[in-house]
């Protein structure tokens, strides 16, 4: 069975319309690449598959391990397993970054019925995470993302989700803003996650991030939707000659 | 009694009603400046004439012996406990601010005719509680409450009120803030609809050198307002901060007036107001810098998030300035919870009320976590979470 499947979607960010009968379905324990225009949809995609206010779906159905999840409240799809790392991760002040994540942890584990963690306990599961991150302590006990670095907020992404262990994982351009060090570290983080059965959809504009974490398809998303896919040998000819040369398939 | 008939009364008549002196300065100003209305500026938000229209039980006021015990604890204006080796006790107010603002400060003192007296000796912390448990009364006691020169005294202000109904409570604190002195008052108040109302009139003092901290965290719905005039002399410095999350058909705030008196005097007052259901906040403050008042600081800011359409906030920071050797600024805002933060936090499994509770405790945290003491802050916490959730059935 699919993990995720996305069928003939249309979606609208206020009167616009932007997916356009978007057809992709990801498979269980692999890795999908989507690579596309500036504009073409594809931040608009994963906010249609996490339930974002900003888009409504006019038609088409999504479905996650086989249920439809667009009438599901946007927490209830994270809890089930689906997990967005935002292009741009928003900051909230005066939000403890641990405190936060502790409560979405718990919210998680009570949902799975499982014990929550205390505190102590909390914090042992995140030092191993921290280290490999290269995040510093104090990223931690500072408030979500304030003042944080793009870089040191996609870490703080890529945090979230090893915490969570989610089923479904959606970066959208996690390798944007990031040096070769954190590049690494984030890839790291990535690929301990795969265990043959986790879903990744992998937004990117670089082929370098794709030398880490190894594609197991391309797709390269158009005018709001999936025009081409291929394997990825795709991302060599799409550096050479740009999305002018992809004709849509039939 | 009702409050309401004193209302275009003369001297003679409201003396005999109060059963006071008819040469009580006191009441001389009561009736010169008229029982507050709505067309009184400083009740212009509040609708204080529903309260002073109901007719209330009056309570005997029979000093009894004062036990000891951990705490200050006063119940229905009546001291009952005080800790040992501490000054509490009943006298005459000598010291009344003969040009308060507040028509209600002299009906307090003019009901009132003896104070609770708290004499803070040396470096003090001391918890006040106050209780509440007569329905349809009209509760007034006033406090006098002076600390000493170069000493640092903490006061830990709550409020219990048990199945009431249609109290009234007028009380209010005549406050000396000795010279280099600090003094701290911390107050945390949760109200429900229908208990009981409140106005609370104080009047404050500050020496040269004298340092004061007013925070007061006020929760939960119900008819409260507190009004305050403080004066600063040299040097003195206050530092007051309101937090209000308010709920069902709520109507509190401060009224307030600041007097920079002497020169080198600072203040700073920040209001954070969080208002639910169909509530109105009232922040309505004037900070005066006088002629004398030279190289002043004054600063003075509100924040208000509304979390229901039918929510009202009234923020009328003010500043009133005679002189130009000063530095000062004020501001005020109004707006919703941000739904970008909201939506990330759900995006990671939180609860919608959990992320708005999330999102309204890092806007109220700024004033919280400046209550270095644990314990309390530790109160104030739970007590803004009895509001809250209450508020969720
Ligand atoms: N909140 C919004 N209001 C109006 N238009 C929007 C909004 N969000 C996105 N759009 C529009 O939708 C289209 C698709 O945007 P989207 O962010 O999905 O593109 P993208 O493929 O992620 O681009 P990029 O590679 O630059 O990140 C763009 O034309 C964009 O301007
Ligand atoms: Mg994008």
């Amino acid at each position: 069975m699919k993990t995720l499947e996305i069928e003939n979607v249309h979606a609208n960010i206020g009167e616009k319309e932007i997916l356009r009968g978007l057809n992709l379905a990801l498979e269980p324990g692999k890795v999908h690449a989507i690579m596309g225009p500036n504009g073409a949809g594809k931040s608009t995609l994963s906010k249609t598959i996490v339930g974002h206010y900003d888009v409504e779906v006019t038609e088409g159905d999504i479905r996650y391990k086989g249920k439809s999840i667009l009438d599901m409240e946007p927490e209830e799809r994270a809890l089930e397993g689906i997990f967005l790392s935002f292009q741009h991760p928003v900051e909230i002040p005066g939000v403890n970054n641990a405190y936060f994540l502790r409560m979405a942890v718990n919210a998680k584990r009570k949902h799975e019925g499982k014990e929550e963690l205390n505190a102590a306990e909390f914090l042992r599961e995140m030092k191993k995470y921290l280290e490999m991150l290269g995040m510093k302590a104090d990223m931690i006990s500072r408030s979500l993302n304030e003042g944080f670095s793009g870089g040191e907020k996609k870490r703080n992404e890529i945090l979230q989700m090893l915490m969570l262990q989610p089923d479904v994982i959606i970066l959208d351009e996690i390798d944007s803003g990031l040096d070769i060090d954190a590049l690494r570290a984030v890839s790291e983080g990535i690929n301990m996650m795969k265990d043959g059965k986790r879903s990744f959809l992998v937004i990117t504009h670089y082929s370098r991030i794709l030398d880490y974490i190894k594609p197991d398809y391309i797709h390269v998303l158009k005018e709001g939707r999936i025009i081409k896919t291929a394997g990825s040998e795709l991302v060599a000819q799409l550096e050479e000659e740009g999305y002018e040369s992809i004709e849509e398939e039939a | 009694m009702k409050p309401i008939e004193l209302a275009n009364k003369s001297l003679t008549d409201a003396a005999t009603l109060l059963g006071v002196d008819s040469t009580s300065p006191a009441l001389e100003r009561l009736l010169a400046i008229g029982l507050p209305s709505k067309k009184s500026e400083e009740y212009r938000y509040f609708q204080v004439e529903k309260l002073l229209e109901e007719t209330y039980n009056t309570l005997e006021y029979v000093p009894h012996s004062i036990e000891e015990g951990e705490k200050i604890v006063i119940v229905d204006g009546i001291v009952t406990h005080a800790p040992k080796n501490m000054r509490v006790y009943y006298d005459q107010c000598q010291a009344m601010d003969m040009t308060h603002f507040d028509p209600m400060y002299y009906l307090g003192h003019l009901l009132s005719p003896h104070v609770i007296k708290i004499d803070l000796d040396g470096d003090t912390d001391v918890e006040v509680e106050h209780h509440y448990t007569k329905s349809n009364a009209l509760i007034n006691y006033r406090i006098v409450l002076s600390n000493q020169a170069n000493r640092h005294a903490t006061l830990f202000e709550s409020f219990h009120a048990d199945n009431i109904r249609d109290t009234l409570v007028l009380y209010g604190y005549d406050v000396f803030v000795s010279p280099d002195s600090t003094l701290r008052m911390l107050k945390n108040q949760k109200m429900d609809e229908n208990g009981y109302a409140m106005i609370a009139s104080h009047r404050l003092k500050l020496n040269q050198h004298a340092n004061a901290v007013l925070k007061s965290f006020d929760v939960g719905s119900g008819m409260g307002l507190q009004l305050f005039k403080a004066e600063l002399d040299t040097y003195a410095y206050i530092d007051a901060g309101h937090l209000l999350y308010l709920n069902k058909e709520a109507q509190r705030g401060t009224v307030s007036k600041i007097i920079h008196r002497g020169e080198h005097s600072t203040s700073q007052q920040e209001a954070k107001n969080i208002l639910d259901g169909h509530t109105r906040g009232i922040f309505d403050a004037l900070i005066k810098v006088e002629h004398s008042a030279k190289y002043t600081k004054a600063h003075q800011n509100s924040k208000a998030i509304l979390l229901n359409e039918e929510a009202y906030m009234a923020s009328k920071p003010q500043l009133e300035i005679y002189i130009d050797e000063l530095e000062a600024s004020h501001g005020s805002t109004t707006g919703q919870l941000d739904p970008k933060q909201l939506f990330y936090l759900r995006s990671r499994g939180i609860r919608e009320t959990e992320a708005r509770k999330m999102l309204v405790i890092a806007f109220a945290n700024t004033l919280i976590e400046q209550v270095k003491d644990h314990r309390q802050q530790e109160v104030i916490k739970a007590l803004f979470d009895e509001a809250y959730y209450g508020n969720e059935q």
